[in-house]
């Protein structure tokens, strides 16, 4: 059993604690509003959605993170147009997914004939992150923290009832968007280190988790923050441990503290 | 909403007719509100109140006519459409108010605060503020969704059956704070589908697909504008110190099943 001071004295496990910190950040203060938004699909969607982009970047050799950026946010505006338009949100997020995926598979095996942006994009490293990925996700963690103390009142207005917040003024659109456009930042920033397929790990997991014990909007947050924290670095010390990805251990843990969750309240 | 009504007015609605892309499911409504006066909407489930509500409010344009209102009015829905588990305290919908003021994009600031806590107040829930919204009873939760009005201090306020389901404290509670807000000179446009509650209002507009009457209550609630407005969901009752007397049948559209109102 490795000692969890390597964490801190290992530089590549160094870079990899403070990714995960700040997507724990990231994932605690907008999991709350995906959870209360019921946006859980559209943040799982919107990792998968930049399946394009990286073919692309991979292609090219353009930047992976901005050409997966680029995508992430022309989804969020989709998804956000078409729910505008008066469509199911969860149709139009699925519709939107599969048109990228379709476009993404055409691309790397009709156009450009690779697919190694395919294990990276589903899987994550804890290896092999550099500057510019924690940059990212430090950006992202700051954004998702503006974003939840400016707007966080008007979201969860919008959440509670949409109607009413409408009639109040509020240019729901204009939220909604910079709230899906926060959380297609956050994701990206994250598929680096978790991979797609383990995204909703981070960013859905510990604010459910949260949402099942907490009151008030306030609580949710601080208890999101804190349970994204303690699963981001336990799962990274069980993938050094293991010697696994990160993604799959800070599932798991996610996993079992919802499940630890819902059992106390249960018993409540 | 629309341009300034005319002088005096806090509301005016001329020859209108609004629907959702077929034929009008409201026409032929003309009718306008003094600043301080109160008006009961009566009608039968899809007689056109909640359309003329969203045509007051902006959400649904005129398919002819005009509709002008003073300022954004003020919105209280029923509680039915609010998502009872919602981790919200009646503060923080008395909160929401604060929105109308602009800065959606800021957090609120100690005077929004202290405006909904005052509000709160006036609507005698100041004990159960820090309550979630979900664990109040039904007329709390009116109150506190008439609290979010008042912290938005609009000159009109549109309020689809405050009293519908509420238990009779809160119910006496409301009709307060409706007096205060008439004494305040605004204007308050009140949904309901109890004939004998409309009589405490100034005034009574009675939809069933157009306008079939509008006036001061003893005047409009006749046996003949009843029947027009009601058909055979209701049995009128002669007699009796208040004249004509109605019982209205209703199968409610929020799914609490068959209901009578009224009393005789």
């Amino acid at each position: 059993m490795p000692s969890p001071a390597d964490l801190v004295d290992l530089p590549f496990l160094r870079e990899a604690l403070l990714e995960l910190v700040l997507l724990g950040l990231a994932g605690g203060s907008l999991g709350a509003w995906i959870v209360l938004r019921r946006l859980a699909f559209f943040t799982h969607a919107a990792g998968s959605a930049t399946f394009p982009g990286l073919v692309v970047a991979d292609a090219s050799g353009f930047s992976p993170l901005l050409a997966s950026l680029a995508v992430a946010l022309g989804y969020a505006g989709g998804v956000e147009r078409a729910g505008r338009a008066g469509r199911e949100p969860g149709e139009a997020t699925a519709l939107l997914l599969v048109a990228a995926l379709a476009g993404g598979v055409i691309l790397a095996s009709d156009v450009f004939e690779s697919g190694g942006a395919v294990d990276r994009l589903l899987f994550g490293t804890i290896l092999g992150l550099d500057g510019v990925d924690l940059l990212a996700s430090a950006a992202a963690a700051a954004l998702a923290g503006i974003g939840t103390l400016a707007l966080g009142r008007t979201w969860s207005a919008l959440a509670f009832d949409p109607d009413g917040t409408r009639a109040l003024g509020v240019p729901t659109g204009a939220a909604d968007l910079i709230l899906l456009a926060l959380v297609a930042v956050a994701v990206v920033a994250a598929i680096p280190a978790v991979g797609v397929l383990l995204v909703t790990a981070l960013f859905v997991l510990p604010a459910a988790t949260a949402r099942v014990l907490a009151r008030g909007i306030g609580p949710l947050i601080a208890a999101a923050l804190v349970l994204a924290l303690v699963q981001g670095v336990a799962g990274l010390y069980l993938a050094y441990w293991l010697d696994l990805p990160p993604g799959p251990p800070v599932a798991v843990l996610g996993a079992i503290a919802y499940a630890a969750a819902t059992t106390v309240r249960g018993a409540r | 909403m629309s341009a300034t009504p005319e002088p005096g007015l806090a509301v005016s609605v001329t020859g209108l007719a609004a629907g959702y892309g077929g034929p009008p499911v409201l026409r032929e409504v003309d009718f306008g509100v003094r600043a301080g006066e109160s008006v009961c909407v009566l009608g039968p489930n899809g007689g056109g109140k909640t359309t003329l509500f969203r045509a007051l409010l902006g959400e649904l344009a005129p398919t002819t006519g005009r509709v002008r209102v003073s300022g954004r009015p003020a919105y209280v829905a029923q509680t039915e459409r609010t998502r009872l588990d919602f981790p919200v305290t009646a503060l923080d919908v008395a909160l929401m108010g604060s929105l109308a003021h602009g800065r959606w994009w800021l957090p609120p600031r100690r005077p929004e605060r202290a405006a909904a806590a005052a509000a709160l107040e006036r609507v005698g829930l100041t004990d159960a503020s820090r309550e979630p919204f979900g664990t109040l009873s039904g007329g709390q939760r009116q109150r506190a969704l008439l609290a979010r009005a008042l912290v938005q201090a609009a000159p009109v306020l549109l309020l689809d059956e405050p009293l519908s389901g509420v238990d009779p404290a809160s119910a006496r509670e409301i009709g307060r704070v409706f007096d205060e807000l008439r004494d305040e000179g605004r204007a308050l446009l009140v949904s309901s589908h109890d004939v004998e509650s409309a009589r405490a209002f100034d005034l009574v507009l009675c939809l069933n697909g157009r306008q079939i009457a509008f006036g001061p209550p003893a005047r409009a609630l006749d046996r003949a504008t009843l029947e027009a407005t009601y058909g055979s969901e209701m049995i009128v009752l002669e007699g009796g110190p208040g004249g004509v007397r109605a019982v209205t049948v209703q199968h409610h559209e929020h799914g609490h099943g068959h209901e009578g109102h009224g009393h005789h």
